[in-house]
């Protein structure tokens, strides 16, 4: 149904090597996506931390699936009654890298929107839904 | 009608089997039952739960009552889809910011 995997594909200016340092540590990762205690270590389990809401704690639980530098960064991605993965994958392209990101797994009996709420992403949401409808026919 | 209805309707296998059926073209209770390893009455009892959740709608066609994917209950699924995605599109530019920045 189209439903289970959100995927995008950017090119960044920059070897991937420097691409990777932005997934290689916590603070790093931090500087960009959320506040967390990331490890980079295969099997090691960390959080994210975002603003709780009703149904949700606000942590984001997961565990480091894989770590290939500079190639792929694979973490588990649980989040209230969602649980998901999420796979960064980084190659060489003219100019620098393409970065491409899967999160996948929304499988139904999930009880994302309490979560989207209280990651304060309804602000993100704007006219992207009517976009999406359309696409979706 | 909740979200949280959607998600749990479709939770179920039987359930998505009836949907996958009804993507492919509207059809009455005996049409869905010839496919399906359950009895009508079961298949009756899923569209009810499916119908609640607004992930499927009836029509009358004289005697019949025909069933058709409702695109409202849909929507709200993708509702959340979409939350995701905008928050991934804000995250990756705020990658590249962040990568651009110790660039010198």
């Amino acid at each position: 149904m189209g439903l289970r995997e959100i995927i995008r594909e950017v090119d960044l200016p920059h070897p991937p090597e420097r691409v990777w340092t932005a997934f290689a540590t916590s603070g790093d990762l931090a500087a960009w996506l959320m506040p967390n205690d990331f490890r980079p270590e295969l099997g090691a389990s960390f959080t994210f931390r975002a603003d709780p809401a009703p149904g949700f704690d606000g942590i984001v639980h997961c565990e480091v699936l894989d770590f290939d530098p500079p190639r792929l960064w694979q973490v588990s991605w649980k989040a209230g009654k969602v649980d998901t993965v999420l796979t960064i994958t980084l190659a060489p392209a003219p100019g620098g890298t393409r970065l491409r990101l899967s999160h996948a797994g929304f499988g139904v009996g999930t009880l994302l929107p309490r979560v989207v709420l209280g990651m304060g992403w309804t602000r993100l949401l704007r006219g992207k839904l009517m976009d999406l409808l359309t696409e979706e026919g | 009608m909740t979200q949280a209805d959607s998600f749990k309707a479709l939770a179920d296998p039987t359930r998505r089997a009836i949907l996958d059926r009804l993507r492919a073209s509207p059809a009455s209770v005996g049409d869905l039952t010839d496919g399906l390893p359950i009895s009508q009455s079961a298949v009756s009892q899923q569209l009810g739960v499916l119908r609640a959740a607004g992930l499927v709608k009836q029509e009358r066609d004289g005697q019949r009552r025909i069933y058709s994917v409702d695109g409202d209950g849909f929507a709200q699924v993708r509702d959340w889809i979409t939350h995701y995605e905008a928050f991934w599109d804000e995250k990756l530019d705020d990658l590249a910011a962040h990568l651009a920045k110790g660039r010198n």
